[in-house]
């Protein structure tokens, strides 16, 4: 009789318990809805930057897969991870790969992914003008610009507490809407201004490296001395301002380009390690 | 006398010359140094054949003398082409929104359909965190590369 007292009494406050645990969640989430209608822009917070980063890299690698050269991969890791070192973010879990593409471009991905092209890489001269592609890669990441454009883009097809569902759960529909919002922001590209502030971060970063700091100016006088109707130019003309703009833009960069323009260009270990 | 012909063409490949613009009036310097001995003035629009960088110089052939020009000013293409195509035929490709695809040389490369209708690669993207460096194997590759972090601020 006791053990039955004893039983009954345990359902039913487990009964209880159920009962108020169904309540309990949904005012959690009206909370949380509340909040997000409050702020007009939700805060994505590092660890879901890093979260959706690693998803976009997936997809990116979808459309165009790594170079099958791990002492070139490694390489360009090397450089890169030594000039996110040298930035306001250098704890974030940096890796750097080269696609396995013709095509002349360079990506970052939030979180601290960042993407060179082989065809890019083709058209380089020195382990500076690669720190200078891959410190502007980094400016992007540190601004979170493709962060805040794919928030923004995602938040016409994501309302209210959505944000939140795409953050929270990988297998959402909100979550791949999320990333897709992201896949049409690297097919259209970012703001003129994001990609103007990323040329200036990159200098300023490449010469935090210590490399000669004319590496990006330099691959900007390649990119356009280039025929512009190259077909493995598209893309990369299409998402970004014509490079004698940016060139120009960059004038205002003299004092720093001037002061560590006699920064080591290392292109004879760029030259060797390419050939490896 | 065939030989000769293919040689010409290939000529200026073989130089990595490449005609370039002056964008503004600019001083064509003996060393690649803002305190070297001025060998000419140029003035803007002047054709130069441009060869290599040292820093912030150019190494170019110009019609009044060898020398070192500042890289940024210069542009790339000869003047005569830049007026009809140029940067006025680069931004039209770049403007019109019609998609990547239409410039096509038989070669696919990655365009922006690709990347909109691209699946996820997992097995890419552990590759990817495989070739990954730690900060410490960056800062000594940077030692041997005799490379010096510096403070700069941003602009």
């Amino acid at each position: 009789m006791r053990i039955l007292f004893f039983l009954v009494s345990f359902l039913l406050v487990g009964v209880a318990q159920a009962q108020f645990r169904l309540p309990n969640l949904d005012v959690n989430r009206i909370i949380d809805t509340a909040k997000n209608v409050g702020k007009a822009t939700l805060e994505i917070g590092e660890k879901d930057e890093i979260s959706i980063g690693n998803d976009m890299a997936a997809r990116l690698l979808g459309a165009a897969p790594l170079v099958d050269d791990p002492a070139l991969q490694q390489y360009v890791n090397r450089v890169g991870r030594w000039l996110a070192a040298q930035t306001e973010r250098p704890d974030l879990p940096w890796q750097f790969g080269v696609l396995d593409t013709a095509d002349v471009n360079a990506f970052a991905v939030p979180g601290g992914t960042i993407f060179v092209t082989r065809g890019l890489l083709a058209q380089m001269k020195s382990e500076a003008e690669l720190a200078g592609a891959l410190a502007h890669e980094i400016g992007h990441v540190l601004k979170k610009h493709h962060l805040k454009a794919i928030q923004k883009n995602a938040q016409a097809a994501l309302a209210g507490e959505a944000l939140n569902l795409a953050l929270k759960d990988q297998r959402s529909a909100a979550r791949d809407k999320l990333l897709s919002a992201g896949s049409e922001l690297y097919a259209r590209g970012l703001d003129k201004s994001d990609e103007l502030e990323a040329d200036r971060l990159g200098v300023v970063i490449a010469a935090r490296g210590g490399y000669d700091a004319y590496g990006l100016p330099a691959v900007l006088q390649t990119l356009q001395s280039m025929n512009a109707e190259d077909s493995s130019l598209a893309l990369m003309f299409k998402t970004h301002p014509a490079p004698a703009e940016r060139l120009e833009a960059l004038d205002k960069m003299q004092p720093t380009l001037e002061r560590y323009g006699s920064q080591p260009q290392l292109a004879e270990r760029f030259i060797a390690e390419l050939k490896k | 006398m065939k030989h000769l012909f293919i040689s010409l063409l290939l000529f200026p490949l073989l130089c990595a010359a490449e005609p370039a613009t002056l964008i503004r009036s600019t001083e064509l310097k003996s060393e690649p140094a803002s305190d070297a001995t001025t060998v000419a003035q140029l003035a803007e629009n002047t054709a130069v054949d441009a060869r290599e960088r040292k820093g912030g110089w150019t190494r170019v052939k110009t019609k009044s003398g060898d020398g070192w020009v500042k890289m940024l000013a210069l542009r790339y293409g000869s003047p005569a082409k830049s007026g009809d195509s140029g940067i006025g035929r680069l931004f039209s490709t770049a403007r019109t929104g019609s998609s990547g695809t239409t410039v096509t040389t038989g070669v696919r490369g990655l365009d922006g359909d690709q990347i909109k209708t691209a699946q996820p690669n997992a097995a890419q993207l552990k590759k990817l965190h495989g070739y990954a460096v730690d900060a410490q194997t960056a800062s000594g590759f940077a030692a041997s590369g005799k490379l010096q972090a510096q403070k700069v601020d941003y602009p």
